[in-house]
């Protein structure tokens, strides 16, 4: 590589850094500053620590801080559906892509169908099915339609389909192991980088999800972080000053740090995740 | 290039029959239900039972059939020639967008991977992160001049407000900023990942065969990891299609700037939240649906998706 073009490369790397990476610094920042210190103040300044844990314990007053509660609850939500996905996701993505049987373009087809059908239509038949079961208002009206996770199929299926080999389930039908048997010691091994990929979306997905825990859930101590942080905005006009009650002190720092407290897992999950992902366990898999 | 990997010769399984021939075939086939029928019944349960209640009531309203009435009512809503006007728009704008700095991030990224790669994919990724009323307080003082750290980007287009900013042309130009923003990083770090998973003895041989960077991304790498760019090209059709976060978050910072039924999703959830009519905004739904899943055939037909075996895809 010349010097010219690792220079043109590290320039557009850095170039596209500046333009994700400036909009999280700046709101990184905006809890350590006052309201009024937003608007005024230089766009990249520093304010104070104190004023962080200003702005944490006036959202922490909140309903005798409510907010731990929904942390927990939105950690059990997502980890109990993205635990489901997992096992429900790989093993069908790795049918799918290594099996030819009938019915599979049926279930690749519907599953694309339903992954892309816009969730407006999809929610309230949810939730008139929940409520025919009677699990509206449960963990279980939230936790089940979230591990039903087409994307997450269609990730192993891809993955399965252009790096495990057939001659390497050939190999092991020849050593006489069974059908589950190959896929339990062969290729769930070697999927381990998409695996945390699954995970890793699926979590993302879990924990961001607004629409359904909304309509599904009405008690707010079943709230998900999302949900109760919404929900909490709102009634305060934090983010819109023409609504909302003036005795709480929520405005924009709060806003900020209750973001910040939002995306904090997203970031260290991620981070976990690239752990697997860089470490490239497929490599040399064919050559044993 | 495919060949390079599978080296299965195809003599193999009848030169060696496994021990238990009979009954084989039945096995293979109760294996398979067993990996992907759970997954199935989930697909029934909570992916077509409320599709298909969506389609019913699309067509029936309290319990007899309304004919196309609740589509008929749709289609004619003064709102929704403005809708899909500009959803075409921010589709024109954002895919090709979205697609070029998706591809050319994830192929430089892997043209010559350290730790420093992991770094700037967390980065890429951070926007994406920012969801609900903290994204609506970002990206309104994002595009604030008086606030924003890119003030003078903003001012370069003639912006002197939010309100500037959210007004006429440049509106669109914003939404686009922020969809590419937010949706960008998930997908560098899916097509990083598939680039990270190709056998390496592929690439290593192209480099041996002397191919430049360049060439090995265009010839090798692209061709290998098809499929997920054509997984990349269907998603973010669909999801651009149904545009709903971007709109609704940069008019809940700033009321009455946005119309709340500048997207056709918008309008979707309009018809559900507010005026209480599911039927329609069922029909709107479904029609939406119809225009990604044919975008979806195009693409899974042109680059052969379904394919099990490498050679089918010829």
């Amino acid at each position: 590589m010349t010097a010219l073009s690792r220079g043109a490369r590290a320039l557009f790397l850095l170039g596209a850094a500046v333009f994700f990476g400036l909009p999280l610094l700046w709101l990184l920042l905006a809890p350590t500053r006052t309201a009024d210190d937003l608007t005024t103040g230089s766009p990249l300044g520093f304010g104070s620590l104190g004023n962080v844990g200003d702005a944490w314990s006036h959202l922490t007053s909140y309903n005798d801080g409510e907010i731990t509660l929904w942390i927990g609850n939105s950690i059990l939500y997502a980890a109990a559906s993205v635990a489901l996905a997992l096992a429900l996701c790989v093993p069908a993505g790795y049918a799918l892509a290594k099996h030819a049987f009938a019915g599979r373009r049926a279930v690749l087809t519907l599953s694309i169908v339903t992954m892309i059908l816009p969730p407006a239509a999809l929610v309230l038949p949810l939730y008139l099915e929940m409520s025919a079961i009677n699990l509206t208002g449960t963990v279980w009206s939230v936790i089940l339609p979230l591990s039903f996770y087409p994307f997450g199929v269609y990730l192993a299926f891809l993955h399965f389909q252009a790096n495990l080999p057939d001659s390497l389930l050939d190999a092991g039908r020849v050593d006489g192991a069974s059908e589950l048997r190959l896929f339990w010691s062969v290729a769930l091994p070697l999927a381990r980088p998409a695996v945390a990929l699954i995970a890793f979306f699926g979590f993302v997905r879990c924990w961001t999800d607004f629409f359904l825990p909304f309509v599904m859930l009405s008690d707010d101590r079943t709230f998900t972080l999302q949900l109760g942080l919404m929900s909490l905005l709102q009634s305060t006009g934090a983010v819109n000053n023409s609504s909302g009650f003036a005795d709480l002190d929520i405005h924009q720092p709060e806003a900020a740090l209750a973001g910040l407290v939002a995306c904090a897992p997203l970031l260290i999950g991620f981070v976990l995740a690239q752990r697997f992902l860089r470490t490239g366990l497929l490599a040399g898999a064919e050559k044993g | 290039m495919k060949t390079l990997t599978t080296s299965r010769p195809p003599a193999l399984t009848n030169a060696a029959p496994p021990p238990s021939r009979r009954g084989r075939r039945p096995a293979r086939a109760t294996a398979v239900w067993i990996l992907v029928g759970p997954y199935t019944l989930f697909l029934a349960l909570f992916g077509l039972a409320p599709a298909g209640y969506a389609l019913w009531t699309s067509f029936v309203d309290n319990g007899s059939f309304s004919g196309g009435r609740d589509w008929a009512a749709v289609f004619h809503d003064y709102r929704l020639g403005d809708a899909a006007a500009h959803v075409t728009t921010y589709l024109l704008l954002w895919l090709p967008i979205l697609l070029l700095m998706v591809l050319s991030l994830a192929f430089t990224l892997h043209a010559r991977p350290g730790r420093t790669t992991s770094t700037l994919q967390l980065v890429y990724y951070l926007p994406g992160a920012v969801t609900g009323s903290a994204a609506a307080l970002l990206w309104l003082f994002m595009v604030s001049p008086d606030t924003s750290p890119f003030s003078p980007l903003l001012r370069l287009m003639d912006i002197e407000s939010a309100t500037d900013a959210l007004s006429g042309g440049n509106l669109i130009a914003v939404l686009t900023v922020m969809g590419v923003a937010v949706h960008a990083g998930g997908w560098i770090v899916v097509l990083y990942g598939a680039l990270n998973a190709l056998p390496k003895d592929v690439l290593e041989a192209a480099q041996v065969d002397g191919a430049s960077a360049w060439r090995t991304m265009w010839h090798v790498k692209l061709p290998m990891v098809r499929t997920y760019v054509a997984f990349v090209l269907i998603s973010s059709f669909a999801s651009g299609s149904q545009v709903f976060v971007e709109p609704t978050v940069l008019s809940t910072s700033a009321p009455g700037q946005i119309s709340p039924t500048w997207s056709v999703n918008q309008l979707a959830y309009v018809y559900a939240t507010q005026d209480g009519d599911f039927g329609k905004a069922a029909a709107l739904s479904l029609a939406m649906l119809a225009v990604g899943v044919l975008a979806a055939w195009i693409v899974i037909t042109r680059t052969h998706m379904y394919a099990t075996h490498p050679s089918d895809s010829r």
